[in-house]
C-alpha cells in the first residue's frame, strides 16, 4: 500500500511566515532523487500521525515520495510490541527472564534458560521472516529510504541502492540488553540513524547519528484552531459543564502516565479553590494492563463529581481532543517515564499552560517557568496548578510563550526541514555543504 | 538560482543548520573539559552561536549552552558567568573560542579544586556537531541602493550567516559580499560594517536595524 496525497506548504504560510517556505522549497529543488519512508502502520500512533502531514509536504516541494507499511501477522506485531517495551525500558516487557537461582536447583535453572533461550530465538527467528517476507514484497528502491522504528529495521538485509536511514522515534537509551544487542546488527547496516532527543541515542553504533525531534501539524484536526461552538459541541456530548476551570490530562491509561498523581495534585488544589479535572483516553487493543489501570483511576474518582475519566472506546476523534484541550484552563502530563511525549506541543501550541514530568523529550519542550512547569512530585504539581489557577495572567503568558516556543521548534514545517537538510548532508560527511 | 544575469550583481546566500549528534557527552566538569579540547569545531559554533539565532522570546540567563548546563546541572554559577562573558569580539576564530573556554575552565579549577558535582542520568552534555547547508537565496542586488532595500526585507538567517557562520565558518560568502561592496565604492561601509559586533545586540533583528542604519547613512552622505 501506498499513499498518494499531496499539500502544498503555502497552506501554512500564516503560521509559519513565508522565509522558510521559500527555504523548503529550495531545498526540495535539491534532493537528489526519490525518498520512501516505511513503517508498520498507516493509522494508529505518533508515527503514522507525523507520516500523514510529512509525506503529502515532501510531494508539495516536489520532492517525489512515497510512504509504504509493511504487514506481518499476529504474532509478528505482538513481538514488535513486546520489542517496543523492552527497549523502552519497561522491566516486565524485558525479553530476558532472570533465574532466580536461589530458588531453583542448578539443572532446573539451566534448563529454563535454555526454554528462556529458545523462546527468544524463536521470537527473533519470526520477526526476520516477516522482514524478509516484506523484503520481497516491498520495492524499495529509492534513493533514500527511511525506515521508522524497529518493526522493519531487518530489511536491510535485502538493501540493493540508495542510501537508507534508520529512524528511531523511541527511547533506545536502556533497552533489553539481548533485544538491542539482536537489533543492532541490523541498525548498524544503515548509512544513518536520527534519534528524538541525544539522551535517546546510542553512542557505540558505527554509524552517524542526527538529531530530529518529532513535531505536529497546526492544521491537522488534532491542533486546528475550534470555534467555541465546536468546543461547546464536544464538551456537552461528554456532560462537562464549563463553570470551574478545567485541568486536564490526555493520555493513555498507562501507569507510566501517573494518572493517579494527576488525581492526588487535583485534591490537593481542589482543597483551596474549586476547578474540575478531565483524564481522557485510551488502552491500547495490545495492552491487557490498561484496562485495569482504568478502573484503578475510576475507583480513585469515586465521590468527586468534578472528575470526569472518559474512557474512549471507540478512540476519541482528533477533533474531540483538541476541544478537550482547547476548553482547559491548565494542561497536566505527569508523566513517570515518557518518549517525546508530544501531546505537551499539542498543549502548548493552543496557547495552555502546561505542567509536566521532567522526563523523556518533555523537558525540550517545557522551559521551566517560561513555556510551563516541570515537576517532580503530586505536590510541586499541585503548587503549579494552583498558581495558574490564581494568576490568570500568568497563565496567559505562560501559555502564549509555549506557543511561540512551539511555532519555532515543534511544527511539521521544521521536521520537513531538518529531514532535506539530513538528506543533502549524506552524500558529505563535513560540516559545511555548499548548494 | 547562482547564475546572474549581470555578473557585476550580488547574489544572497544563507544556511540552514542542522544537528548531528557526536556521540560525546560529559556528567563533570573534567569529562566536559576534556571533550572540548578535542571536539570538532563545529560543535563548538552550535553550543556557542546557536543561541543567536535561536528565538528567544525571554532573555535567558546564559546565552550558550555550555554557561547554562554548568550553571543547571553542575550548580557552578561563578564558573557559567565566566562562559557566559566570552569576549567573542577578539576571538576571531573557533579555534580561539575553544582556547579561551579552555582557559578559563582550567584557571577555574586551579581555585576552585573542590567542584565534584556530577550530572545524573540523563542530565549529562551531550555535545552536538552543527551542519551548515549552504544556498543561493532569490535576493539580488544591483547597486547599494537596491542592497538597502534587500537588507531590510531578507530574512534574519540569512544576516546571522553573513555576519556570524560565514565569518566563523570558512569565510566564503562574506569575502565575496565585502569584494563587491569594494567593487562598488563602497570600501568606507564594509569597513563600519566589518567593525559591527555581533553580540552586542538584543536579538538579530536589533543588529539588522542598525545595518540598516549604517547604509542609510552611508548613502545619505554619499548621495
Amino acid at each position: 500500500m501506498t499513499m498518494n496525497t499531496t499539500r502544498s506548504v503555502w497552506d501554512y504560510e500564516d503560521i509559519v511566515g513565508r522565509c522558510l517556505l521559500e527555504d523548503l522549497e529550495s531545498l526540495g529543488e535539491k534532493i537528489p532523487g526519490t525518498v520512501q519512508h516505511v513503517n508498520a502502520t498507516y493509522t494508529g500512533g505518533g508515527v503514522a500521525e507525523i507520516l500523514n502531514s510529512l509525506v503529502p509536504l515532501f510531494k508539495g516541494i516536489g520532492v517525489e515520495t512515497e510512504w509504504k507499511v509493511i504487514r506481518g501477522d499476529d504474532e509478528f506485531f505482538s513481538i514488535t510490541k513486546s520489542f517496543h517495551n523492552a527497549i523502552h525500558g519497561r522491566a516486565e516487557d524485558a525479553i530476558a527472564v532472570p533465574v532466580d537461582h536461589e530458588s531453583v536447583n542448578v539443572v532446573d535453572g539451566i534448563e529454563l534458560q535454555i526454554e528462556e533461550l529458545k523462546r527468544r530465538k524463536s521470537m527473533f527467528e519470526t520477526y526476520l521472516r516477516w522482514n524478509k517476507i516484506n523484503s520481497e514484497e516491498v520495492t524499495l528502491d529509492g534513493d533514500f529510504v527511511i525506515m521508522h522504528d524497529p518493526q522493519p529495521a531487518a530489511m536491510i538485509d535485502m538493501k540493493r541502492r540508495g542510501k537508507w536511514v534508520w529512524r528511531c522515534h523511541i527511547d533506545v537509551s536502556n533497552p533489553d540488553p539481548l533485544l538491542w544487542s539482536f537489533l543492532k546488527e541490523s541498525i548498524s547496516k544503515y548509512d544513518a540513524s536520527i534519534f528524538s532527543t541525544p539522551m535517546f541515542s546510542r553512542p557505540e553504533l558505527n554509524i552517524r547519528q542526527f538529531l530530529i525531534p518529532p513535531s505536529i501539524d497546526p492544521l491537522s484536526d488534532k491542533n486546528i484552531e475550534l470555534s467555541q461552538g465546536q468546543i461547546d459541541t464536544v464538551l456537552d456530548k461528554y456532560e462537562i459543564v464549563q463553570d470551574k476551570p478545567i485541568i486536564t490530562q490526555i493520555s493513555r491509561f498507562d501507569r507510566l502516565k501517573d494518572l493517579p498523581g494527576v488525581i492526588d495534585a487535583y485534591k490537593l488544589v481542589k482543597t483551596r479553590m474549586d476547578c474540575q479535572l478531565l483524564l481522557a483516553g485510551g488502552v491500547a487493543a495490545d495492552d491487557p494492563e490498561g484496562i485495569g489501570v482504568y478502573h484503578e483511576v475510576m475507583k480513585k474518582a469515586e465521590g468527586d463529581e468534578d472528575i470526569h475519566v472518559l474512557l474512549g472506546s471507540p478512540p476519541f476523534t482528533d477533533i474531540e481532543i483538541n476541544a478537550f484541550q482547547r476548553a482547559s484552563t491548565v494542561i497536566m502530563q505527569k508523566s513517570l517515564k515518557e518518549g517525546f511525549g508530544l501531546v505537551v506541543s499539542e498543549g502548548l501550541w493552543k496557547g495552555k499552560p502546561v505542567i509536566g514530568g521532567a522526563t523523556g523529550g518533555i523537558p525540550l519542550q517545557i522551559i521551566n517557568g517560561v513555556t510551563g512547569y516541570l515537576i517532580h512530585s503530586v505536590e510541586g504539581a499541585a503548587y503549579k496548578i494552583a498558581n495558574l489557577l490564581k494568576n490568570p495572567e500568568l497563565a496567559k503568558t505562560i501559555g502564549e510563550n509555549g506557543r511561540e516556543h512551539v511555532r519555532h521548534n515543534f511544527l511539521i514545517t521544521r521536521h520537513l526541514k531538518d529531514y532535506l537538510l539530513l538528506l543533502l548532508s549524506l552524500e558529505n560527511p563535513s560540516g559545511i555543504i555548499k548548494l | 538560482m547562482t547564475d546572474l544575469a549581470d555578473p557585476t550583481d550580488f547574489r544572497f546566500y544563507k544556511a540552514r543548520y542542522h544537528s548531528e549528534l557526536t556521540g560525546k557527552k560529559a556528567k563533570d566538569i573534567h569529562e566536559f573539559l576534556a571533550v572540548i579540547k578535542e571536539i570538532d569545531e563545529s560543535a563548538i559554533f552550535d553550543h556557542i552561536y546557536h543561541a543567536l539565532l535561536d528565538y528567544h522570546f525571554l532573555p535567558l540567563e546564559y546565552p550558550n549552552d555550555f554557561a547554562y548546563w554548568i550553571a543547571d546541572v553542575l550548580h557552578e554559577p561563578a564558573l557559567a558567568e565566566r562562559l557566559a562573558n566570552l569576549d567573542l569580539r577578539r576571538l576571531h576564530n573557533l579555534e580561539m573560542v575553544r582556547q579561551e573556554i579552555i582557559r578559563v575552565i582550567e584557571d577555574y579549577l586551579v581555585t576552585h579544586n573542590e567542584v565534584s558535582s556530577k550530572a545524573g542520568p540523563g542530565q549529562e552534555f551531550y555535545f552536538i556537531r552543527c551542519i551548515s547547508v549552504i544556498f543561493p537565496t532569490r535576493y539580488v542586488a544591483s547597486n547599494i541602493k537596491e542592497m538597502l532595500v534587500i537588507l531590510k526585507e531578507i530574512d534574519l538567517e540569512t544576516i546571522f550567516y553573513y555576519f556570524i557562520a560565514s565569518r566563523l565558518l570558512d569565510g566564503e560568502h562574506y569575502k565575496k559580499w565585502s569584494d563587491w561592496l569594494f567593487e562598488n565604492d563602497s570600501h568606507e561601509l564594509m569597513e563600519k560594517l566589518n567593525n559591527l559586533y555581533p553580540y552586542g545586540f538584543a536579538s538579530m533583528e536589533a543588529m539588522r536595524t542598525e545595518i540598516v542604519r549604517m547604509v542609510e547613512e552611508y548613502l545619505w552622505e554619499h548621495l
